[in-house]
């Protein structure tokens, strides 16, 4: 296997999309197992229990992060998961997925250390497979 | 230096004597023209400010040349003042005197300066000249002069003065009075000024209200300036009062058309942004679908993901739904206030939600004797009472009935309408920046859309209104409505 990616990350409220993203997956067999988490608070609340039960197989290798979220949006997530990032042995691609073309938040989401891209939907399918192929 | 060169070339061009005073200590240099227009050699007379105002300028004039002189040179008070001077022949020449803001070219120099430009006229002729066009710039300028004398203890005014502030010709007045002269939100700042004008000789110009004998208020520029005795004691204020009620006036309203429009700005900015992103989000949905659709070759996945397209046109026709109701409270803004009664809308809103109510077991509790109706589009006093009770059941506390308390009050002539409850209360420290906008929800229900607090904020402000909140989790929230 390698270098190839076992466990997805989607951190996203948008079903329609995390659907069609699902299906992107399952037929181009990018990874065995993605994960969905549809807000922040969820997902950060996923991350924090893995460190103290040290299940390190469970942790993704990449994470798609929404920004416009309910209860807590990306960027509030973001701050937070940066805080705990060390603590996991794997290295975790985190990549920003986000509907708004507002260049502030793509300055923003770039000026972060450990967002390793700003990308803006809708997402083609092969550069999902790129991405899925060099993480 | 260049600069200086310039200077001195402009200065001979300028064919006329000046003074150019110097600090640490006080002295003023007198340009050779300046002795030259007089008759004098250097060595004839002393250059300094004291010789002059006792031996060379005439007693008439000594007084406000000295006042101007000092605040000129201690508070950088530009003046102009005639004045004569006399001369080796014994005879007075006339001068106008001026200081540095009436160079003739944009020198920025250093050293101040006070220049003597003699006059040819006989001085009798330009004096009543002057005097009238004083009362014509005064009346044509709505330009009243006073002068407080604070040995005598006594208060002078001109004719102008008199007519701006509405006083009969015959009144006295006096520091004593001078508090009501001005609006009395404008009091102390009147107090400061003149006491630091006179204590440590601070010169003040300043846009203050004032108010006249028949209690008219109007705004006023108000300038002062101390006088100064031989001794260089601070003998009294002198000032003018004008009228800039139009200007100002003016200035106020066009200040609140600039804020109208700012908020109306920014109410657009945001507008442009939620279509941007919530049409967006949509499109790229419906972009990697068709994506998807392309790249899948068995026909039964495919009839399968054309479905999708359905959920998809669903939803992007829910949010133009929401986007129309928005666009349309922007516009719906001219439309016609009518008197509304509270307990109408409320009694409408029950009926239209009794299911909702009863289900969840709520009880309303209504309050609207303070203030029974207000003038309003009816529609969106039904809206706004829809959305907090809806919102109030939908995120009751687990372990009790809902509440909902909903009253009118008055308070500082300003009306209010407060909707509170015993519900789960919203975390302000997190959400307190958030609760407004759009699809922003911050409980885990399924059916939290998003949207109602967002078009209350906007109904409530199309109206000129502001809504506010205050919550606390686990004891309830309340937001309050000021029309």
């Amino acid at each position: 296997m390698g270098d190839k990616i076992e466990i997805a990350c989607i951190i996203d409220d948008d079903n329609v999309y995390v659907n069609l993203v699902k299906r992107i997956i399952e037929t181009k067999h990018l990874c065995k197992k993605l994960l969905v988490f549809e807000n922040g608070k969820n997902a950060l609340r996923f991350f924090e229990k893995v460190i103290t039960n040290i299940k390190e197989e469970k942790v993704p290798e990449v994470i798609f992060l929404d920004l416009n979220m309910p209860v807590m949006d990306g960027w509030e997530f973001l701050a937070n998961f940066i805080k705990i990032k060390n603590k996991f042995e794997k290295t975790i691609t985190l990549y920003i997925v986000s509907s708004s073309i507002n260049p502030l938040d793509v300055r923003k989401a770039k000026s972060i250390k450990g967002v390793k891209d700003y990308l803006i939907k809708p997402i083609n399918i092969s550069d999902f497979e790129t991405i899925f192929e060099k993480a | 230096m260049l600069q200086n060169e310039l200077f001195d070339n402009i200065m001979r061009d300028f064919n006329t004597g000046y003074w150019e005073l110097h600090n640490d200590p006080d002295t003023e240099i007198w340009s050779d023209r300046f002795y030259e227009i007089l008759g004098y050699h250097k060595k004839d007379v002393q250059s300094d400010i004291d010789y002059f105002l006792a031996h060379l300028l005439h007693p008439e004039d000594v007084d406000v040349f000295r006042d101007n002189f000092i605040n000129y040179r201690k508070n950088a008070v530009n003046f102009k003042q005639h004045i004569k001077i006399i001369n080796t022949k014994g005879d007075y020449q006339l001068f106008r005197c001026a200081t540095n803001d009436e160079l003739p070219v944009n020198i920025k120099s250093g050293a101040n300066y006070v220049f003597f430009f003699e006059i040819k006229l006989e001085p009798d002729q330009t004096i009543k000249k002057d005097n009238f066009y004083y009362k014509e710039t005064a009346q044509m300028t709505a330009t009243g002069s006073w002068y407080v004398d604070f040995q005598k203890k006594e208060s002078y005014w001109d004719f102008e003065t008199y007519r701006i502030l509405e006083y009969s010709d015959d009144y006295r007045p006096s520091l004593k009075d001078s508090a009501n002269y001005y609006a009395e939100e404008f009091r102390q700042q009147a107090a400061d000024c003149f006491f630091n004008c006179a204590m440590i000789g601070t010169p003040f110009n300043t846009e203050i209200k004032m108010v006249t004998a028949n209690k008219r208020e109007f705004w006023a520029r108000a300038i002062g300036k101390p006088i100064y005795n031989e001794n260089k004691e601070i003998v009294g204020i002198r000032g003018v009062f004008q009228d800039i009620d139009e200007i100002k006036s003016k200035e106020i309203r066009l200040q609140k058309s600039v804020d109208i429009i700012a908020a109306q700005n920014s109410r657009l900015f945001n507008f442009a942004h939620i279509v941007s992103h919530n049409l967006r989000s949509h499109t790229s949905n419906l972009s990697l679908l068709v994506q998807l659709i392309e790249d899948i070759k068995d026909p039964k996945e495919k009839e399968e993901l054309v479905n999708e397209i359905k959920t998809i046109s669903t939803n992007l026709n829910t949010t133009i739904e929401h986007l129309n109701e928005i666009v349309t409270i922007q516009t719906n803004n001219k439309q016609k206030r009518t008197p509304v009664k509270f307990i109408d809308s409320l009694t409408l809103v029950i009926n239209g939600i009794s299911h909702m109510i009863s289900n969840g077991n709520a009880e309303i509790r209504s309050d609207f004797s303070a203030l029974k109706e207000i003038e309003y589009i009816p529609a969106y006093l039904e809206s706004i009472l829809l959305n907090l009770i809806t919102n109030a059941i939908k995120y009751k506390h687990p372990d009790r009935d809902p509440i909902i308390t909903i009253k009118t009050y008055l308070k500082d002539g300003n009306k209010f309408l407060e909707v509170s409850d015993n519900g789960r209360g919203i975390d302000m420290e997190l959400f307190k920046d958030k609760i407004f906008g759009m699809y922003k929800t911050f409980h885990y229900n399924e059916d939290a859309v998003g949207i109602g607090l967002f078009m209350t904020k906007n109904q409530v402000e199309s109206m000129e209104g502001t809504i506010s909140l205050e919550s606390q989790v686990d004891q309830g929230t309340t937001f309050t409505v000021a029309f």
